[in-house]
């Protein structure tokens, strides 16, 4: 074998660390992005250190996370303590799905991410290591990369997962017939630019550099399929994952079983997982019945809880209640290819329209953060505090009025009934807002009807999950294909020359202090002339019974269960 | 009296007919069409038009009410020449798949489509594929001697397409519009019809509705059913109790209770009951999950709650109506002369009174199995209970209209048999109906 070779820029990133221009975290999701195990990035870490006290962080990491790289290990337990087998059953959405390269909802992903597996992993903290992939290397330019299989992983159908399998599905995402969101984040690469090198290698000519690789292979619409895939996953549940698709209802339940031969072994050195079933349920479109479920026993843990079933469970010491404060979000979107919201004035308007202390408080009982009409989060590294534009009904209508509405607008707003948070916000709008000179029409239907048509809507609150980092959203909703047509996800039709020259200068910076630079730019011409309103990111909550342990905390609200285990 | 049910029963035929018309026109001219529901207000001409054309909502609404009810796989068989054929194969998770087919005259299973240009006959193998045959002699020549050909496509549809030209099909994904082209230029969805119990496809699960349907009917039947079956006899026995004892303590306090269980709406009820049994308590589950679709016959405890929430408002109402009828009969002359007579009261009350004290409670409790049934859509959302009135709930809020259509004519079937039921007993019991 070779001598392992360093990317040139990590000993640049360490040098970041040791003058405190990022911090330990950014430097290992770095680092292991350019292709270092967690372990040696741990170790540079740590010789990095500037300050004693934080030298004594990474000793707390237990040996066992310390040698796991390829299989990460979320949540360090005495071997001994772990008990096999069991049932959890999880409260939650059924969605109707077919291809998971179409995935638009993270609740999509949940029961299939048991049943598939993607190639890397990005845990909690943001680090991502390989998972299918044994590990991936970058050229200096950050243009080229090697992603190396691990070898001997069987789907469930016997079939080893070769090389063949992963071209196979670079091609459906970056195919523009299939419509995955996937090709908005990797706007980097071209079906041309994936070369299948040996049977358990692939290369990756990028049309750009990007150092996102790794953690859009997380995105949960990447899902790993065999090349024979047809294009509907309830007729061919055929993954790689840990578990089994045994019963898919739409709209009421699904049932996975453990499978005998998962690659990854669990630490009493027996193979994943720990359980032996999955049982998630939906019941009904509205979520309320989920807390006396809960409570009364009928399940173990809610996915994805609303603020209500929060509130309802928040203090019951007999479960765990996570909050974690994230870049997810239910903005308020114009379509900018339309009347009225063509012009800038009147866009700034609505901006001046927003009582933001007043939304959070009302639509999240204060649980979220305040946003500034662009979509970055307080919550991504990157976020420069650029305050929001203050409540000003009277500023309002001196804007609708230069945009050549002196008398008021009428505008319909579309929200979604099942969103509480986006209720609240709507409706805390529609009183502010007729200050302004806005007379708003609420239109609210079901979550399911608002997705099957979400990207046409004229004037909606929409939803959106939680990512990492700021350049990993941004480019798949205000950006441009190269024909100059708006992405598949590019809601609002927003498209911006400065702002997407920005975006790909971010897109390839590795020195923070300079992408937080770069994004803040962003952040400004959001919110100056972008397509959307943000008055809070939301906090996220994951609530399970404390009999369950090795259930993974993730600010993206996936739903994790390959280590999760049942006390006896 | 075999006479009369014949008659009932065809008045009770005309009746469907007549209500399936009334439906189908109600979900026709509810504000925006189905295609706008389905692809959102902002989408272009081409679309909804494309989107109109694959569910055939640009035929002529009479054609369509036929296709609804009738079936259209007959008129797409006379296009395309061939008997057609479904079938319905077992795969993967999601239950079962229905899949139409043309039958050639070798008796193979045949779809088409149309790969670069050329026309291709897709032969369905024994083991479930299909092997792809050059098909382009089958081209027909139209009045215009433009080159046509009307087959079945692999989405259920009889397609027309034209050679050499193809329409545009646009398709509304999660993540939004996916354009193809050389599709055809005109679809006719195919479909047995409502009587030959074809419920067409339920646009939001994109699942045959009659299975939908099946598994939500039964468990709203057995819900509805346990609950009857409770509170009705437990109700006449409490108002025939209170009838009997008038004015005394007994009655006020049936009468009363009757009263506050009636005056309840059953979402405070539900609440109520599950802060009780299932928080406080703890001895009932407060929602009913359903771990798999017998859940209910397997722990019948997830049903309690939600047949008490149901039953107590019917049992009020009940009780307060069949204690004003006996108290009525207990004050008619001939009670009085039995009475007087010397009969025992045991005598009395089963041979004069509750006969016919009884008329008046079962016409309400027939008519009140309908709205009882509509009642379920309540307690079903309290309970996140997989019924159909959560189903139908649902359909109506995202305009899922074969879902609300075949709901419909289900519960109307329920209403008008529940009625038919009524009226039979009812002439059980009055001589005189029967021979008016």
């Amino acid at each position: 074998m070779e001598p392992k070779k360093i990317h040139p820029l990590i000993p640049e990133a360490q040098e970041m660390l040791r003058k405190n221009q990022i911090t330990r975290g950014e430097f290992l999701r770095l680092s292991t992005l350019l292709g270092l195990s967690v372990a040696s990035a741990k170790f540079l870490a740590a010789c990095a250190q500037p300050t004693p006290t934080e030298v004594a962080a990474p000793t707390a990491v237990p040996p066992t996370a310390m040698t796991a790289t390829e299989a990460p290990a979320v949540s360090p337990t005495a071997a001994s303590q772990i008990v096999r087998g069991g049932t959890i059953r999880a409260a939650t959405r059924v969605e109707r799905v077919d291809h998971p390269a179409r995935f638009s909802l993270v609740s999509q992903s949940h029961p299939w991410r048991h049943v598939f597996d993607y190639l890397t992993y990005t845990d909690p903290k943001g680090v991502t290591s390989p998972y299918l992939l044994d590990k991936w290397e970058v050229s200096d330019d950050l243009m080229t990369w090697t992603l190396d299989l691990k070898q001997g992983i069987k789907f469930n159908n016997g079939k080893e997962l070769t090389a063949d399998d992963v071209v196979f599905n670079f091609n459906q995402w970056l195919d523009k017939d299939v419509g995955s969101s996937i090709m908005g984040s990797m706007s980097y690469l071209d079906k041309t630019g994936v070369e299948k090198k040996d049977n358990y290698t692939v290369i990756l000519h990028l049309k750009e550099p990007s150092i996102f690789v790794p953690e859009h292979l997380f995105h949960y619409a990447a899902c790993i399929l065999p090349k024979e895939f047809g294009g509907d996953i309830t007729r061919e549940p055929i993954g790689t994952g840990a578990f089994t698709m045994e019963e898919y209802v739409p709209g009421e339940r699904c049932r996975l079983k453990r499978r005998e031969d998962y690659w990854r072994m669990g630490e009493d050195g027996k193979p994943l997982p720990y359980l032996d079933e999955i049982i998630m349920v939906q019941l009904g479109e509205d979520r309320t019945p989920d807390i006396a479920a809960l409570q009364s026993g009928q399940v173990d843990a809610i996915i994805e809880p609303t603020v209500a079933i929060w509130e309802g469970v928040k203090d019951d010491t007999r479960y765990e209640v996570l909050s974690t404060p994230t870049a997810a979000t239910r903005l308020l979107r114009v379509r900018v290819d339309q009347e009225p919201w063509t012009k800038n004035e009147v866009r700034l308007a609505l901006k001046h329209c927003h009582n933001r202390e007043k939304i959070l408080a009302l639509a999240l009982q204060g649980q979220g953060t305040i946003g500034n009409d662009s979509h970055v989060a307080q919550a991504q590294p990157e976020y420069v505090d650029i305050p929001p534009y203050p409540f000003d009904p009277a500023k309002s209508k001196e804007y609708l009025a230069q945009a050549g509405y002196p008398n008021g607008l009428d505008v319909e707003l579309v929200v979604v009934s099942d969103w509480p948070e986006s209720m609240a916000y709507a409706q805390a709008l529609k009183e502010d807002a007729a200050a302004g000179g806005f007379n708003i029409t609420l239109k609210t239907m079901p979550a399911s009807q608002f997705w099957d048509g979400w990207t046409e809507w004229n004037m909606a609150i929409s939803w959106w999950a939680h990512r990492a980092l700021a350049p990993m959203v941004l480019p798949l909703a205000y950006t441009a294909d190269d024909t100059g047509k708006p992405v598949t996800w590019n809601e609002s039709r927003w498209v911006d020359e400065e702002f997407s020259t920005l975006l790909k200068e971010a897109m390839k910076t590795l020195d923070l202090p300079k992408r937080r630079e770069i994004i803040g730019k962003c952040e400004q011409i959001q919110k100056e002339r972008g397509s959307i309103c943000t008055p809070f990111f939301v906090n996220v909550w994951k609530i399970y019974d404390k009999k369950f342990h090795g259930i993974v905390p993730s600010p993206e609200e996936f739903a994790i269960f390959h280590e999760a285990w049942k006390e006896a | 009296m075999a006479r009369y049910i014949i008659r009932r029963l065809l008045t009770m035929l005309l009746t469907m007919f007549l209500v399936s018309i009334l439906v189908f026109a109600i979900v026709e001219i509810a504000p925006g069409n189905v295609a706008r529901n389905i692809l959102g207000a902002y989408a272009t001409p081409e679309q909804e038009k494309s989107m109109q054309n694959q569910l055939g909502l640009d035929r002529s609404p009479v054609i369509r009410y036929l296709s609804w009810l009738l079936g259209s796989d007959w008129q797409a068989s006379r296009l395309v020449g061939y008997p057609l054929k479904v079938i319905t194969i077992s795969e993967g998770v999601v239950a079962k798949y229905q899949q139409w087919w043309a039958v050639d005259e070798n008796g193979a299973l045949v779809q088409w489509e149309i790969q670069d240009g050329r026309l291709y006959k897709l032969i369905r193998q024994s083991d479930g594929k299909t092997k792809a045959v050059e098909d382009e002699q089958a081209w027909k020549v139209n009045e215009e001697g433009r080159k046509y050909f009307w087959g079945i496509n692999n989405a259920n549809q009889a397609a027309l397409w034209m050679q050499g030209e193809g329409g545009v099909e646009y398709r509304l994904e999660y993540s939004g519009w996916i354009a193809s082209t050389g599709s055809p230029v005109d679809y006719i969805p195919l479909s047995k019809g409502l009587i030959r119990g074809d419920m067409g496809i339920s646009l939001r699960y994109k699942r045959p509705v009659s299975e939908i349907i099946a598994r939500r009917f039964t468990n709203s039947l057995i819900l509805a059913s346990i609950a009857i079956l409770v509170s009705i006899p437990l109700a006449i026995l409490l108002g025939l109790l209170a009838g009997l004892n008038e004015g005394k303590p007994l009655d006020r306090i049936i009468s009363i209770g009757g009263l506050v269980t009636t005056a309840s709406p059953d979402f405070a009820t539900g609440i109520i009951l599950i802060m009780i049994f299932a928080l406080g308590l703890k001895i009932l589950p407060g929602a009913t999950v359903f771990m798999e679709n017998n859940s209910v016959l397997k722990d019948p405890r997830l049903l309690v709650l939600p047949v008490l929430t149901a039953g107590l408002v019917e049992i009020g109402y009940v009780v307060r109506m069949t204690r004003a009828s006996v108290v009525e009969v207990m004050n008619s002359p001939y009670v009085r002369t039995a009475i007087l007579k010397g009969l025992s009261s045991r005598q009395i009350i089963f041979k004069h009174v509750l006969p016919n004290a009884m008329m008046a409670p079962i016409t309400v409790i027939m008519l009140h199995v309908n709205w009882f049934i509509g009642g379920l859509v309540v307690v079903e959302s309290v309970f996140g209970y997989p019924g159909l009135g959560n189903l139908i709930l649902n359909a109506a809020l995202y305009k899922d209209v074969y879902t609300i259509e075949a709901s419909s004519m289900v519960l109307i079937l329920l209403a008008v048999g529940t009625q038919l039921f009524a009226d039979l007993i009812y002439a059980l019991i009055n001589p005189r109906i029967r021979y008016s």
